[in-house]
């Protein structure tokens, strides 16, 4: 029994045994069921984690195939199958993982695996083993009333992936709406409590994260969101290269890319690595676009690196393998330095890092003149080298340069080392393109002499002056020297009338040009040539002449740039021997500007002969102004216009002829005009003068006492001058002429006698009105005559005057006055006293003496009846009342009495005769006015004198002819 | 929105001058009161400007919506309401805005160790001095008006470790959280600045009155007025402060 029973164990292995070899060697399938051992979750990852084993495997080794299937909320709902192979070993653990793309924490997942054996060595299992029992997948939240719930949380994504949100909503919460940053967004509804929002294509917005937040619309205000972390895209290094230069470090450098940093310690910004397979070295880079790799082993020639950036989401590498030798970054040459410069040439020396005597560099020199490269050369170095630079310009600044890389296997060039220099100056090399311009003064040449600037490369150097050497050609010992200082381009000579030989040089500091020689003749710039129109277009003038002489040196065609201007600007173009047109283009020429060209002929012998005169403009244009007319022979029915030529450089084209506009009413045109009629009976007349030299025009055959209007324009071969306003004229009457011939004698006539009668005029005085009235011929002697009473007229020769004043009259030798002793000072004379009582009272303060007569009785002076004593004196009418009435008499003795007064030195005394009044009237004015004094008193004056003190003596006689002025006036007695 | 760093760097410079003249005072308190309270209430009012933190936090944090906005001034961090800041003693007060500076300061490096490598990080770095320069000026205001605070000395900005952040589990939340600090900071400032010009006021009236110590006698009259229990002696009992 113990016997059986210990053998019935063996048995059964035996046959167990017997019949797995039986499948092995018969190849019968056999199945092995997995067991899922743990299922576990990362719900940061969204990751299932998957762990089984093969029980009952009786193999060391068995490749094996495995099935897992995923369904989502419920076992029927498969949302993944996925099939794994690999090798399985007895007892071993398998692992297998799965990431959702739903948050865990939302939904429930189901989880079963199955397997078939997958091996060679063994028939193939054409069937699956059975399912294993589904294993529940779910992340257990706890949802509070009023609270919303949102994964995945600071999920940290790649820009342009896809993530889905789920809401986890809490009991009393509903109308959830969510916003992704300002945009809403909008989700699906799983259950009553889940609801899923898928984004395609997340963006980057920020570094601190895209921000989702949510906001239930119920009683509770409280905000819940979440932040996605999104990550540019991370990218591949650009450009990775590696170099040495000292073959000690090797420097690596890349271009980076875009940095994928986040804040929130969400992600750094991405690494970089580098790793050598040869060596078998790694480091981590210092700089995020580059690293110096130090050369541990001088023997490695060969350099295999695999530059590798990663961040949190992704991981990049590119690879480089090179050889060292080709990876030489040559050092720039040193000690450059420039030698033996002169004005043409500079030897430029350097050197160079060299690795050994066979190592070669290729060198690439480079000069540069105002950053513009006018030289290249590649040279072979070994250590150090040199280079001539030839052919260069005096008094110019270079930049010389050069480089080198390795001549057997080019990498790259190395940095430039150079060096700047100025070339010394030279002697100028070409001579000055002259010219000159003549002109006759006062019986002497006056020679402008003009030169253009000589071209950097010809002047070589900084010209200081011009030189002028004058021959005189006639005598030959005679020349003059002159020296122009830079930078003038021209000088004036006045020479005398001779033939002359100029030679024209410019100098800078180190020498001369050649010389530039003009020759001058008698008849320079008295050369009389036909002027002929030439016609421009816009871009200049097309010029061409007739050579008149085979052996030209050349031609030379001038012009003035401003011909309008007194400064002219003379331009020149200097042409070969065997030219005969050019084109004369300028930006200065201008529309409407007449160009006068003249082409010179220069001889053998430099000199100038004046071959013709060109004249024309590049475009013609419409007379600007037109001229000022003025009327000559107006009559009453023709006048003549005519105005001034105008100045030819003025012109805006050639002149062609004139128009003459005539307006007029009702008028008849000459039948050489145009006749147009016009509005309101007006008719105009247009005359056509096709002469423009005819500068007068007559209008004929017009109405007198009309009015006309006209106008006179220039017209070119662009049209005529502006229309201005026509000049209004009037035809005079036909009578007008009568008139004048009339008038003028008669006028003359008149004028004649005018002047004859002033030239008479004192004989004419004396005859007619002369200062003292004959009362023989007085009118009122007519008067008198008719009332015959010859007595009624006073015979002065019969009156003793009292007073006597002389007048200053000069009246030829009778006017030298022998009372005044002194016969040329016409101021002397007897003066009325000044202090006359006028006719109101009032008196003068004049000085004056009194003369008693003391022949007369002192009884009728005491009687009042004198007519003057100190004080106010009294009138006398007695004496007035004799021609004239008092009034009269009165202003007429006022008027001479005050230009007495005028005449007088207020200083000089005046003498004064006083009278005695024997008669016994009164003065009384009153009585005066009314009682005019009876003549016949006259007898009892007695004649009285006054002299002068200092007078000796006193002749007084009838015969003395004394022209004397009887006054007896006021105060004057 | 622009428009707004050039002003920010106005306040900046001028809070700049401002904490120069603070760690003047650090070394030695100064014996003007009115300065002393001039330039504290200028200190609180620059300070209670928005723009100088909230509004780049904001931009930088992608808060810039209205919603988001309003979630930051929904739910401010509790700091002492204006009202209750007016209704304390001046000793109180004192003691409570010494006391909350001393939080926001904390809560401030916390802030700025979150946000390593941004815009705002060097602004963070000089709103804690700032803030440090204003507790210096309080303490001394205290010290001057003979009513010591019961802290030992002036503290030094930076000075001490800076406690333990907590770790939220959502950084969403903590922007939100943050954003409300900053307004809450801000707004307390605003209200420290009014109550401060208040007394400025309120001096200046009674100087017109007593020119000479009134602000003293003022301030013994509050502290002789209130004179707190043992259980209110500490702010902690009368206002919510978080920290």
């Amino acid at each position: 029994m113990a016997f059986s029973v210990a053998l019935h164990p063996a048995f059964l292995l035996v046959v167990l045994s017997l019949k797995t070899s039986r499948s092995e060697v018969l190849g019968e399938p056999f199945q092995l069921t997995p067991e899922i051992l743990t299922v576990s979750t990362e719900s940061k990852l969204q990751q299932v984690n998957l762990q089984w084993t093969v029980p009952n495997l009786t193999h060391q080794e068995l490749k094996m195939a495995f099935q897992i299937e995923i369904s989502r909320i419920n076992t029927s709902n498969i949302v993944w199958v996925e099939n794994y192979s690999t090798t399985v070993k007895w007892n071993q653990l398998l692992h297998w993982n799965w990431k959702s793309e739903i948050p865990l924490e939302c939904v429930t997942h189901f989880i079963r695996i199955r397997a078939m054996v997958d091996d060679a060595k063994y028939l193939p299992q054409n069937s699956w083993s059975n399912w294993s029992s589904w294993k529940e997948v779910s992340v257990q939240v706890s949802v509070a009333p009023n609270t919303l719930l949102i994964f995945p949380d600071n999920k940290l994504l790649e820009e342009g992936s896809n993530v889905t949100i789920c809401l986890l909503y809490g009991q009393y919460l509903y109308n959830v709406s969510c916003m992704l940053q300002k945009e809403p967004i909008h989700g699906e509804q799983l259950d009553s409590h889940v609801s899923l929002i898928k984004l395609n294509n997340v963006v980057f917005h920020s570094v601190s994260g895209t921000n989702i937040h949510c906001k239930a619309m119920n009683a509770t205000k409280m905000i819940f969101g979440t932040v996605l972390f999104v990550s540019k895209v991370l990218e591949e290094p650009k450009n990775f290269s590696c170099e040495t230069q000292d073959f000690k470090t090797l420097k690596c450098s890349w271009e980076p890319g875009v940095d994928t940093a986040l804040v929130w310690s969400q992600q750094d910004s991405q690494s970089y690595t580098l790793y050598e397979s040869f060596s078998g070295r790694r480091e981590l880079c210092d700089h995020r676009n580059s690293h110096n790799w130090q050369i541990t082993d001088d023997s490695q020639e060969t350099y295999n690196f695999t530059l590798t950036t990663e961040n949190n989401l992704r991981k990049r590498s590119v690879n480089l393998i090179f050889n060292l030798t080709h990876r030489v970054h040559q050092k720039a040459p040193h000690d450059v330095t420039l030698e033996n410069i002169d004005a043409r040439k500079a030897n430029m020396t350097w050197k160079v890092l060299s690795r050994g005597n066979n190592y070669i560099l290729l060198c690439q020199i480079e000069l540069q003149h105002e950053r513009e490269v006018i030289h290249e050369h590649n040279v072979s170095v070994h250590m150090s080298a040199s280079y001539l630079f030839s052919d260069l310009e005096p008094d110019t600044k270079y930049k010389a340069r050069v480089r080198c890389a390795d001549a057997n296997h080019f990498w790259k060039w190395s940095d430039w080392a150079q060096k700047e220099f100025c070339t010394p100056e030279a002697a100028p090399s070409q001579a000055l393109d002259v010219w000159r311009q003549v002109r006759s003064e006062n019986g002497s040449y006056v020679v402008t002499l003009f030169w253009k600037p000589l071209l950097k490369s010809q002047a070589n150097g900084k010209i200081v002056s011009y030189n002028i050497v004058v021959e005189n050609q006639d005598r030959l010992s005679e020349s003059e020297h002159y020296s122009v200082p830079a930078p003038a381009l021209g000088t004036q000579l006045s020479l005398d009338p001779c033939s002359y030989k100029i030679h024209i040089t410019a100098n800078n500091s180190v020498g001369v040009s050649p010389e530039s020689v003009m020759v001058l003749s008698n008849d320079s710039g008295h050369e009389e040539v036909h002027e002929k129109r030439i016609k421009g277009t816009k871009d200049g003038f097309h010029i061409s002449w007739e050579p008149t002489s085979g052996d030209a040196l050349g031609y030379v065609v001038d012009w003035c740039v401003h011909s309008r201007d007194q400064h002219c600007d003379l331009q020149w173009k200097n042409l070969g021997p065997n030219t005969t047109s050019t084109n004369i283009t300028s930006g200065a020429f201008k529309p409407g500007v007449r160009y006068n060209f003249r082409i010179f002929e220069k001889s053998m012998q430099q000199k100038a002969q004046l071959l013709e005169k060109q004249t024309g403009y590049t475009q013609e244009l419409a007379p600007l102004e037109n001229p000022e007319v003025t009327i000559n022979n107006f009559t009453s029915n023709s006048f003549i216009l005519s105005w001034p030529s105008y100045d030819s450089d003025f012109q805006s084209a050639f002149i062609e002829g004139y128009h003459v506009y005539l307006k007029s009413k009702e008028m008849q045109c000459h039948p050489k005009g145009k006749r147009m009629t016009l509005p309101d009976y007006w008719v105009l007349c247009e005359y056509e003068i096709k002469d423009p030299e005819q500068k007068a025009f007559t209008v004929e055959n017009l109405r007198p006492e009309s009015h006309y209007e006209f106008l006179v324009t220039p017209y070119t071969s662009a049209g005529q001058g502006p229309n201005e306003t026509f000049t209004k004229v009037m035809t005079p009457d036909e009578n007008s002429n009568m008139l004048l011939k009339i008038i003028l004698p008669m006028t003359l006539c008149v004028l004649l006698i005018i002047i004859a009668c002033y030239w008479k005029s004192q004989w004419v005085k004396e005859k007619c009105y002369p200062d003292i009235p004959n009362p023989y011929k007085s009118s009122i002697l007519s008067l008198i005559k008719s009332k015959k009473n010859a007595h009624l007229i006073m015979n002065v020769k019969d009156c003793i005057p009292d007073v006597l004043e002389v007048i200053n009259k000069v009246e030829g030798p009778k006017t030298q006055c022998i009372v005044s002793g002194n016969p040329h000072n016409e101021d002397v004379s007897m003066k009325p006293p000044s202090s006359v009582p006028t006719e109101d009272g009032s008196s003068g303060s004049v000085p004056f003496f009194f003369f008693e007569n003391f022949t007369y009785d002192q009884s009728a002076f005491d009687s009042g009846s004198h007519g003057l004593i100190p004080g106010p004196l009294k009138d006398t009418p007695c004496q007035l009342g004799l021609l004239t009435p008092p009034e009269k008499l009165l202003n007429v003795l006022e008027k001479d009495y005050m230009k007495s007064l005028a005449e007088s030195p207020t200083e000089e005394t005046s003498l004064i005769y006083v009278s005695q009044l024997a008669s016994p009237m009164g003065g009384d004015k009153d009585s005066l006015a009314t009682n005019p004094p009876m003549p016949g008193h006259c007898s009892e004056y007695k004649m009285q004198m006054a002299v002068p003190g200092r007078l000796p003596s006193l002749a007084l006689s009838e015969n003395n002819s004394l022209t004397s002025e009887i006054l007896l006036g006021q105060g004057e007695q | 929105m622009r428009a707004q760093f050039p002003q920010r760097t106005l306040l900046s410079l001028a809070l700049s001058l401002l904490f120069l003249s603070m760690a003047r005072a650090t070394r030695g308190c100064s014996s003007s009161s009115p300065q002393l309270l001039s330039q504290l209430q200028s200190q609180a009012n620059i300070t209670g400007d928005t723009r100088l933190l909230l509004e780049p936090y904001i931009l930088l944090q992608e808060l810039n919506t209205p919603t988001l906005r309003a979630a930051c001034r929904e739910y401010p961090v509790t700091f002492p309401s204006e009202d209750t800041l007016r209704a304390l003693s001046k000793p109180h007060f004192l003691s409570t805005v010494y006391t909350t500076l001393g939080r926001i300061q904390h809560q401030l490096d916390a802030l700025r160790q979150q946000s390593p490598k941004t815009k705002v990080f060097p602004l963070l770095e000089r709103a804690k001095w700032n803030v440090q320069g204003i507790r210096n000026n309080i303490y001394c205001m205290a010290h001057l008006l003979n009513h010591p605070l019961e802290t030992p000395n002036p503290t030094e900005a930076g000075s001490g470790a800076s406690p333990s952040t907590t770790t939220t589990p959502s950084i969403f939340q903590t922007k939100i959280d943050n954003c409300r600090f900053l307004w809450g900071y801000h707004s307390f400032m605003g209200s420290v600045g009014r109550v401060f010009r208040e007394w400025k006021d309120g001096s200046s009236r009674s100087r017109r009155h007593s020119p000479r110590h009134s602000l003293l006698r003022a301030w013994r009259k509050g502290a002789s007025r209130i004179r707190p229990s043992r259980s209110s002696q500490s702010p902690m009992s009368r206002v919510q402060v978080p920290w």
